[in-house]
C-alpha cells in the first residue's frame, strides 16, 4: 500500500486504462496542462491525440467523446467544472441518456464525464454547485462519485471499462484528501453500484458521500461516546446500492442523509422516498436530511454555513437519536 | 469531376426510389398508419441522394431530418422496412419499436436522428474525430438544413473539424425555411455556406435540384475528405414543396405561400429535371424510366407488407427496464 491523493488517484486510474487500451482518451479543456492536477503530465505519455484540448465550445468538446464512443472508443470528457457539464446538458442528460434504450438497446454507449465539483472553494453557485442528483435523474446515465483515494482510483477504472455512460464527477473539498491504495501494478477496480460501510455503529445510519463523508465521520468519532453512529457512503447513485442501506437500518432503525446538493428533487429526496416505501416499518423516526437550503449556492465566507456542515450533520444525529 | 453512366443510373434509380418512398410516407400519414408526424420531402430529395449514394458503408451519415432521413438512408443500402417498422411502432423496427420516428443502423454508421435539430453537429466532430485517429479513411457526411445552422453547436463543429482537418462534408440542404420562418430573414447574409470562409475551409454552393450536379461536387469532397484534405462544405439550393410537417399550414412568415411561388418550385422537381438530362444525353430511355419506377414501387409493396405484417411491440416495463443500460 502506498499513501497518495485523490486527484494522484484519479490520475493513476486514467493512465493505467489508457496504457491498457488505446481506444481510451481524455478530452476537455486544458487537460493538457492540467487545470487540476489529475491529468498532469499525462500529455507527455500519451501525446496530443490521447489528452486533447478543445476551444472552449462545450457541446462541440462533449460531441468528441460522444461520437467517438459511438465508433467504439472510450473517452472520458473532463468538464474542468461540473456546472460547465450544463453548458451541454441536453447532450450529457437527454441525448446521452437515451441513445442506448430509445434505439432498441443494439448500441452501448461507453464514456466517462468527470469534472470538479462541490462547496469548500467559495466560488458561488456556477462553479460549487453538484451534478449528481441531476445526472441522477436522467436514465440511462450511471452516477457516482469516489470519497476517498482508494475509492477514486477503484471507481474511475470501473467507470472508463463500464459500457454504459457513467458521471463520475470528483469533489474539490477533498481533491487533497489523502489516502493508501495498493500498489502500482497491482490492478483492482470499485464496481459501480456497491455502497460502503465506512464505520460501522448501531444507533443511527447517516449515509453521506465524499467532502460529506469526511465530516460525517469526524462527528461520528466525536459523538462515540454518546451516540454509535453507522456511517455508509452510496458511492455510487445510480445503480444504488439500496440492500446495504436497509441492512444497515434493520440494526439501527435510523437514517440521515447527508447531500450536497439541493433539497427539492435532490437525490437525499429520492432516497427518502425509496426507504418509506420499501422499509417504513423499519424506522422508529423520520428521516432527516442535510442538504443545501433551496437557493443558489452563494460563494465567499457564507457558504460554510450554508452548505451541509459537521454542525448541521451533529444536530441531525441528535434530533433523530431524540 | 465527371460522372461515369453508371454513377448516373445509380443516382437516377435512387432519385426514383427516394421519390416513391417519399409518396408512400405521404399516404400512410394521411391513412392514419404512420406514428407521430412526417416532413414531406417532396422538392427536396436531390441533394440527400447525391450525398448518400457513393458513401462506404463504414462511412458516417447523419441523414437530414425531411423525409425523415429514407432519402439518404436508402441511398446508402439500407434497406428502409425496419425504418417503417419502426415507424408503426412494431417490434421488427430498426429500435425495437421504442422510438417512434427515430432511427438508428448503427452497423451501416447511422447512429440517429437526433430529435433537436443541429444535434448532430458535434456527435459528427466525434466521428470525424475517430476516424481521423484510426486512420481507416472514413468520411462524414453531416447532413442539416439552414435552419440547424442557427444553433450555435453548428458554429463549433465548423470550428473543430476546420482546426483538426477532419474528414467531414458539412451537406447543408438549403431549402429557405425553418417551419413558417425564411432562411433570407433568419441569417444575415444570402449562402449559409459563406459561414465556411471565417473558419478557412473550402466550400461550393450548388443546384440542389440537379442530382448529377450535387453528386459530382460530393464525390469531390468525399474524396478529399478519404484522403487527409479536411472538411469541406457544400451548400446546395433546393426547394421544399410541402408543408413543414403534414398538417401544419403552407406559411412563409405567418402568411399562405403564393401560387406563384407554387407554381415556380414545381418547375423545378429534381425527379423531371434528372429525367430531362437522362433522355437528353440517351444513357436511360422513356422504357428505362419506367422500370425504375416499376422496381421502386414494388420494393415499396415490400417494406409495406414488412412493416404491416409485423407485430405491435408491447414489452412489459420489467422488461423495457433491462434495456436501459449496456452489459
Amino acid at each position: 500500500m502506498r499513501t497518495i491523493t485523490l486527484t494522484d488517484a484519479i490520475r493513476e486510474a486514467i493512465e493505467e486504462e489508457m496504457r491498457v487500451d488505446p481506444s481510451v482518451f481524455v478530452v476537455g479543456q486544458d487537460v493538457r496542462g492540467a487545470i487540476f492536477p489529475h491529468t498532469k503530465g499525462l500529455v507527455d505519455e500519451f501525446g496530443t491525440d490521447r489528452i486533447v484540448d478543445t476551444p472552449i465550445a462545450e457541446s462541440g468538446m462533449y460531441g468528441v467523446a460522444f461520437g467517438a464512443a459511438q465508433e467504439g472508443m472510450r473517452p472520458i470528457c473532463d468538464f474542468m467544472f461540473g456546472g460547465f457539464s450544463y453548458v451541454t446538458f441536453s447532450e450529457c442528460s437527454v441525448t446521452t441518456g437515451q441513445y442506448h434504450f430509445l434505439h432498441g438497446s443494439q448500441h452501448a454507449l461507453p464514456l466517462v464525464i468527470t469534472a470538479g465539483v462541490g462547496t469548500g472553494q467559495r466560488l458561488a453557485n456556477d462553479h460549487a454547485m453538484s451534478i449528481h442528483g441531476t445526472f441522477a435523474h436522467h436514465p440511462g446515465i450511471k452516477v457516482a462519485m469516489p470519497s476517498t483515494p482508494y475509492d477514486a482510483k477503484g471507481m474511475f477504472k470501473a467507470a472508463i471499462r463500464d459500457n454504459n455512460p457513467v458521471v463520475i464527477p470528483w469533489h474539490m473539498g477533498i481533491m487533497m484528501l489523502k489516502g493508501e491504495v495498493p500498489d502500482l501494478g497491482d490492478d483492482y477496480i470499485v464496481p459501480l453500484g456497491v455502497a460502503d460501510v465506512k464505520r460501522v455503529g448501531s444507533d443511527v445510519t447517516v449515509l453521506a458521500n465524499s467532502l460529506q463523508l469526511q465530516h460525517a465521520l469526524g462527528v461520528a468519532e466525536k459523538l462515540a461516546p454518546e451516540i454509535s453512529v453507522e456511517v455508509i457512503d452510496p458511492r455510487s447513485f445510480v445503480p444504488f446500492d439500496m440492500e446495504t442501506l436497509l441492512v444497515s437500518l434493520e440494526k439501527t432503525n435510523r437514517l440521515v442523509i447527508v447531500d450536497e446538493d439541493w433539497e427539492s428533487g435532490g437525490f437525499a429526496a429520492t432516497i427518502s422516498a425509496r426507504v418509506v416505501e420499501q422499509a417504513f416499518d423499519l424506522l422508529d423516526a423520520p428521516i432527516l436530511r442535510v442538504t443545501l437550503p433551496n437557493m443558489p449556492v452563494p460563494g465567499g465566507y457564507m457558504e460554510e454555513y450554508v452548505a451541509p456542515n459537521p454542525e448541521r450533520i451533529e444536530a441531525a444525529i441528535r434530533a433523530v437519536c431524540a | 469531376m465527371a460522372l461515369n453512366i453508371d454513377q448516373k443510373k445509380l443516382l437516377m434509380t435512387n432519385l426514383i426510389r427516394a421519390d416513391e418512398f417519399n409518396r408512400m410516407m405521404y399516404r400512410r400519414m394521411m391513412q392514419g398508419k404512420l406514428i407521430g408526424f412526417y416532413h414531406p420531402a417532396e422538392g427536396a430529395i436531390a441533394p440527400g441522394v447525391a450525398a448518400s449514394s457513393f458513401l462506404n458503408k463504414d462511412d458516417n451519415l447523419s441523414p437530414h431530418h425531411r423525409g425523415h432521413g429514407i432519402t439518404h438512408m436508402l441511398s446508402k443500402g439500407i434497406d428502409i422496412k425496419y425504418y417503417l417498422a419502426e415507424h408503426t411502432g412494431k417490434v421488427t423496427g430498426c429500435c425495437a419499436g421504442r422510438s417512434a420516428f427515430h432511427f438508428s443502423f448503427p452497423e451501416h454508421k447511422v447512429y440517429m436522428m437526433s430529435g433537436f435539430i443541429g444535434y448532430n453537429f458535434a456527435p459528427a466532430v466525434g466521428w470525424g474525430f475517430a476516424a481521423k485517429q484510426r486512420a481507416l479513411g472514413q468520411v462524414v457526411m453531416n447532413c442539416s438544413g439552414d435552419g440547424s445552422y442557427g444553433q450555435g453547436r453548428s458554429h463549433e463543429a465548423l470550428l473543430m473539424a476546420q482546426n483538426w482537418k477532419l474528414p467531414i462534408i458539412f451537406f447543408c440542404e438549403n431549402n429557405g425555411m425553418s417551419i413558417f420562418s425564411t432562411a433570407m430573414e433568419m441569417h444575415p447574409k444570402p449562402n449559409i455556406s459563406s459561414l465556411a470562409d471565417g473558419y478557412g475551409m473550402p466550400s461550393a454552393i450548388v443546384d440542389g435540384q440537379n442530382v448529377f450536379e450535387v453528386a459530382e461536387v460530393c464525390i469531390e469532397a468525399i474524396e478529399r475528405a478519404r484522403t487527409g484534405g479536411g472538411p469541406t462544405f457544400i451548400e446546395a439550393k433546393t426547394l421544399r414543396f410541402n408543408e413543414h410537417d403534414i398538417g401544419t399550414p403552407d406559411l412563409s412568415g405567418w402568411e399562405e405561400r403564393s401560387a406563384e411561388e407554387h407554381a415556380e418550385m414545381r418547375d423545378r422537381e429534381p425527379v423531371a429535371i434528372a429525367t430531362v438530362i437522362a433522355l437528353d444525353e440517351g444513357w436511360l430511355t422513356a422504357a428505362d424510366i419506367e422500370a425504375m419506377r416499376e422496381a421502386a414501387l414494388r420494393e415499396i409493396e415490400g417494406v409495406e407488407a414488412f412493416a404491416d405484417d409485423s407485430e405491435i411491440a408491447r414489452p412489459s416495463v420489467e422488461s423495457l427496464m433491462q434495456g436501459v443500460f449496456a452489459e
